[in-house]
């Protein structure tokens, strides 16, 4: 304060993602910037909002199995006792998307799938996740031919991969584990989500930052 | 095992009737196309009882001589595109086999229709079995037979927006035809495609179907 500039408050811990902050790479981002204490105090919120929301979300998958071909009968296994998926959150299998979280591929998806798979994945809420649930969700396998999509990325995104023609049963809890793990340490975001472009444009605001201001 | 009735057959039809041979243990009969619906009449109400029609298969000849004999793998990453050029033609080229069986007789027998590449034109037999309906319907879609007198000779495996007949030895072999665009999605693996727009055009630019494609309006 000698020098008559005001002091750099710095948060302790996790650095809040604000654009503020991180205005870009190399030396601009070396600038220490203001942080006012409502920046402060909002994404601290944030933070512990985000992360009870991420353990919430976690360990209650909803999923949806789109089951296409053979690997069906694994994703039965991993459903029953033995496996027992539910012993990780993932307990209901609702069969209409609009009541899911994770859209399961179980097998191989054709190009005549193609729409109706993108509808299913238009049709869930968000958040929603995807798993490729085998080698012909994955990359295609071996259907390298005209009637095949070549991985159910082509068509819409996907999170998780598990291999495996068909896979394991532990492969398919290894890949919700890691799901998990995402969906845990992502940033769920207070803001509105981004659909469309005039939402983005004005309304990404923080909802608590919105209250603050008032 | 059913010499009588291939000796039956060419005694009936001695005009129709072009060969006959057996293969381990199978009839084949080579018939005319123009009197495929009369014999298969026959072989059904007449004292052959051939009542179940188990199949009709068709086999594409176009590279029978040359793919065999180190014509080149087709599939490969190599050879992008089948070169027709470099092939023998082979006519006729379809060969159409309708496998037929008696329940009562316990024997069966095939068929053979030859069809040349110029003219892939056979009356239809779904008169004579129902069955023979969307066995006729999977052959238009995958070879392109053009079958006479059908009465709903339309697509039965793929999508009505799909161009050419997939199973035809000169559809090539990484040849796409999304239906919805697809994602920007490098293949690693395999490279990019001959695809419609040739090598290097982006999936999603090559996509044959509408934009939203409703899915209730396949049947």
């Amino acid at each position: 304060m000698a020098d008559g500039r005001l002091p750099i408050l710095r948060p302790e811990g996790n650095v809040p993602e604000s654009p503020r902050l991180h205005p870009g790479a190399g030396e601009e981002a070396a600038v220490p910037v203001l942080l006012t204490r409502r920046e402060d105090a909002t994404s601290w919120f944030e933070r512990k909002v985000s992360g009870a929301l991420g353990w919430a979300r976690a360990n209650s998958i909803f999923q949806y199995p789109f089951v296409t071909a053979c690997c069906g009968m694994e994703y039965m296994s991993v459903m029953c006792g033995r496996y027992d998926l539910a012993r990780f959150g993932a307990e209901f299998p609702r069969f209409t998307p609009r009541q899911a979280d994770l859209l399961m591929i179980v097998g191989t998806i054709n190009v005549k799938q193609s729409p109706v798979l993108l509808r299913v994945y238009e049709q869930m809420c968000e958040p929603k996740w995807v798993m490729a649930f085998g080698v012909c969700a994955s990359s295609g396998g071996f259907y390298d031919n005209y009637a095949t999509v070549q991985g159910a990325d082509r068509v819409i995104p996907v999170d998780v991969y598990v291999p495996g023609c068909p896979p394991r049963p532990e492969q398919v809890l290894d890949g919700l584990k890691i799901l998990q793990e995402k969906i845990q340490t992502q940033r769920h975001a207070l803001h509105s989500v981004e659909r469309s472009p005039e939402m983005r444009e004005d309304k990404k605001r923080s909802f608590l930052g919105k209250l603050l201001a008032k | 095992m059913a010499q009588a009735l291939v000796d039956l057959l060419r005694d009936t039809f001695k005009e129709a009737v072009l060969s006959s041979h057996s293969h381990r243990g199978d009839e084949v009969v080579v018939v005319r196309r123009e009197s495929v619906q009369e014999i298969c009449r026959f072989l059904k109400d007449g004292e052959a009882r051939m009542q179940l029609l188990r199949y009709i298969a068709c086999v594409d000849l176009l590279t029978y001589d040359t793919e065999m004999t180190g014509g080149g793998a087709l599939a490969s990453n190599e050879v992008p595109a089948y070169d027709l050029a470099k092939k023998a033609p082979r006519e006729p080229r379809f060969q159409l086999g309708y496998n037929v069986y008696s329940v009562v007789r316990k024997q069966s027998v095939r068929l053979r229709v030859e069809l040349r590449s110029d003219d892939v034109k056979v009356p239809t037999v779904t008169s004579v079995w129902r069955t023979a309906d969307w066995w006729e319907r999977y052959l238009f879609d995958m070879f392109g037979i053009d079958f006479i007198g059908h009465p709903n000779l339309k697509r039965i495996l793929m999508y009505p927006e799909f161009q050419g007949h997939p199973l035809r030895k000169d559809y090539p072999t990484r040849k796409r035809q999304p239906l919805v665009a697809e994602l920007e999605f490098p293949d690693l693996i395999r490279g990019p495609g001959p695809g419609p727009g040739g090598a290097g055009v982006p999936m999603s630019q090559t996509h044959v179907g509408r934009k939203n494609v409703d899915p209730t309006t396949y049947d």
